[in-house]
């Protein structure tokens, strides 16, 4: 190892990129164009009004008087808009169809003091918004069925072990971004980095001269694991600080930054980020052999990319995976990399935790592996 | 590593060495041995296994049979790679890189990081004005030049050049083969491929290589007399002819890169 032709190959790396500025655009702007729009939407998404109507199909009196009850314990309620012109069943579903109403309330033709069943009507298209008034209609429904009833019932306070449970969607998401992100640019920079190389006649050339492949591969993971760090603390930056501009002039005041709280350590997160990142790029190298063009190398996003994405417990935790899946999950660098950011900037785990000290580690075996394999890749007859 | 002292010890040697791709013998038993100081001249149509030769001569692929030596050391031995230039048929620059960052990246590899010696390889190939200027921006035969600046700047004492004159105008082509003649004059050894007739009678020995195999090795002057012919290329035709295989598949002077 000649750290001389290490920081030859560290230092080509660096010029390439600075004559590159597409490439220091995809590797610098796009994440943060990325997460401020995705901060912008999960904070500030819209606290919409759901449009609520109860309809009484019983005609008994037990129906009346619920409907009734129900009707003054949702009317007024912050997030509910009341439509009492809504008559029957038929009516209330065209209303639905036609956009003017968000959820219907039904009292069926069997309700009776006995037969307490309730029906909640929604349009279907998107289950899981429209579920989110429910809980605001459960609330009313219990509270005038408490009434009814003459009961004391108890109210539910929310408390969580970590954070806090008002928690947005924002703080689970963003330490998980960030790694992601490192991931994704590092790889495709380094896979198409030196695809170049192979095809452009200039890895022929390095391997007449007196660099081993450990050489390359090191100079190549100092490159772009430079310009990761630099990626990264800007991200984690950007992702954690928030600075408020004031108003001036015909500007509206505005912040830049999401101003995510993290519980841990931020240099712990980076170095996670960085182990994860160093992967990436052996991984690159390694990919670059079954590639012939650029496209060849985009094409590695679905197989690569993507499974990463949807497994490694961006959106759903690994243990709510089917039991067929969890295996592959586990098996995924980002997997460990998202676990270890949550426990940090979550949980505020340090590197005493065991949790943490597992999920580097996997981190820097799984590096570690494919650094094999890539300098494997680059054939030589002499190591 | 044991370098050969012996003043005649030839700086290349190909021993019985062979080369197969599947059933291809892309060099099949080939025996040479190059004296120091010499300019060699690799003939012979596409295909022909030339830049295959080279490749095991320059330690980038290793024999299928035999040996490949180079300034006493069998080849592929990564050290001695720093001894030995080589210029690949592509440019294998990076165009995105200034002249002077492709040239002190490569002269780094080399272990070579004197600049004065550096911006003297510049001046020998006449781009010392143009070191700023990405390689992307360079014409044809600039980046030609810068190509063979790389390979020269650690002043190795046997050079490699795979078809280093195609795409370089004539006047050019000139200048490169007086630079090749002060390199040999200086004690290199270089072997350079080609297949333009007029450049081959500026080599001082040629090897004519046909299937894998040399049909023929001598000066110009030798070759053209054994074959009783007035110009090398159908001197090479003559040879080729007695070897048993079609005469057509000689080179010519239109043969472009692979």
């Amino acid at each position: 190892m000649n750290p001389l032709r290490v920081a030859a190959v560290f230092r080509r790396i660096v010029a390439q990129f600075r004559r590159d500025p597409r490439s220091l655009a995809l590797l610098f702007v796009a994440p943060l164009a990325i997460i401020a729009l995705l901060g912008w939407v999960l904070s500030s998404a819209q606290a919409t009004t759901a449009r609520v109507a109860v309809v009484d199909e019983s005609g008994g009196p037990a129906g009346t008087i619920v409907a009734s009850r129900l009707q003054s314990a949702l009317d007024g309620q912050p997030g509910i808009a009341l439509d009492r012109s809504v008559a029957d069943d038929a009516t209330a579903r065209q209303m639905l169809k036609d956009k003017k109403l968000d959820l219907v309330v039904i009292l069926p033709a069997d309700f009776t003091v006995q037969n307490r069943k309730i029906e909640l009507l929604t349009l279907g298209l998107n289950p899981t918004g429209e579920a989110s008034v429910i809980p605001a209609v459960q609330a009313a429904l219990i509270g005038a069925l408490a009434d009814s009833a003459g009961a004391m019932l108890p109210t539910i306070e929310r408390q969580t072990v970590y954070g806090s449970p008002d928690a947005t969607q924002l703080d689970s998401l963003a330490p998980v971004v960030v790694g992601f992100f490192a991931y994704f640019f590092v790889f495709i920079l380094t896979g198409i980095s030196f695809l170049r190389e192979r095809i452009g006649g200039t890895l022929e050339r390095l391997l007449a001269t007196p660099v081993t492949r450990a050489e390359i591969v090191l100079g190549y993971s100092l490159g772009f694991g430079f310009f990761a760090t630099l990626q990264v603390a800007i991200v984690m930056a950007f992702v954690l600080g928030r600075l408020a501009i004031p108003a001036l002039g015909p500007v509206p005041a505005f912040a830049i930054g999401l101003g995510v709280r993290t519980a841990g350590n931020p240099l712990i997160a980076y170095l996670l980020v960085l182990v994860l990142g160093l992967g990436a790029v052996s991984l690159g190298i390694f990919l670059s052999t079954f590639a012939r063009t650029e496209l060849q190398i985009l094409q590695f996003i679905p197989i690569v990319i993507v499974p990463q994405g949807l497994l490694g417990g961006f959106f759903w935790p690994i243990d709510q995976l089917p039991s067929l899946l969890q295996p592959i999950a586990r098996i995924l660098p980002v997997t460990y990399a998202i676990d270890g950011l949550r426990q940090v900037m979550i949980a505020g785990a340090d590197l005493s935790s065991p949790q943490v000290l597992l999920d580097l580690g996997v981190l820097v075996g799984i590096a570690a592996f494919f650094v094999v394999l890539a300098a494997g890749t680059i054939r030589r007859e002499v190591a | 590593m044991t370098v050969t002292p012996t003043p005649p010890a030839p700086a290349v040697e190909a021993i019985a060495l062979r080369k197969d791709f599947g059933p291809i013998h892309a060099v099949d038993g080939i025996d040479m041995a190059l004296t120091p100081g010499r300019i060699y001249g690799l003939l012979g149509p596409n295909g022909s296994g030339k830049t295959t030769l080279i490749r095991l001569l320059a330690g980038l692929a290793s024999a299928t049979s035999g040996k490949a030596r180079v300034l006493g050391v069998d080849m592929p031995s990564r050290p001695n790679l720093a001894r030995i230039g080589y210029m690949t048929q592509a440019d294998g620059i990076y165009p995105e890189l200034s002249v002077w960052e492709n040239l002190s990246f490569f002269a780094a590899l080399y272990g070579q990081t004197d600049k004065a010696e550096m911006r003297r390889t510049l001046q020998l190939v006449e781009l010392d004005g143009r070191q700023g200027t990405p390689a992307q921006d360079l014409s044809g035969g600039m980046r030609r030049r810068l190509s063979m600046a790389c390979a020269l700047a650690h002043h190795p004492a046997v050079i490699f050049l795979d078809e280093p004159t195609v795409g370089v105008d004539p006047a050019l082509r000139v200048q490169f083969w007086n630079h090749f003649h002060r390199l040999a004059a200086d004690g290199a050894t270089l072997v350079v491929s080609s297949h333009v007739m007029d450049e081959a009678d500026r080599c001082d020995e040629l090897l004519f290589i046909r299937d894998g195999h040399v049909l023929a090795q001598g000066t110009p002057a030798e070759l053209r007399k054994r074959a009783g012919t007035e110009n090398l290329e159908s001197a090479f035709l003559q040879f080729a002819g007695e070897s048993g295989g079609p005469a057509a598949s000689g080179p010519t002077a239109k043969e472009t890169a692979r």
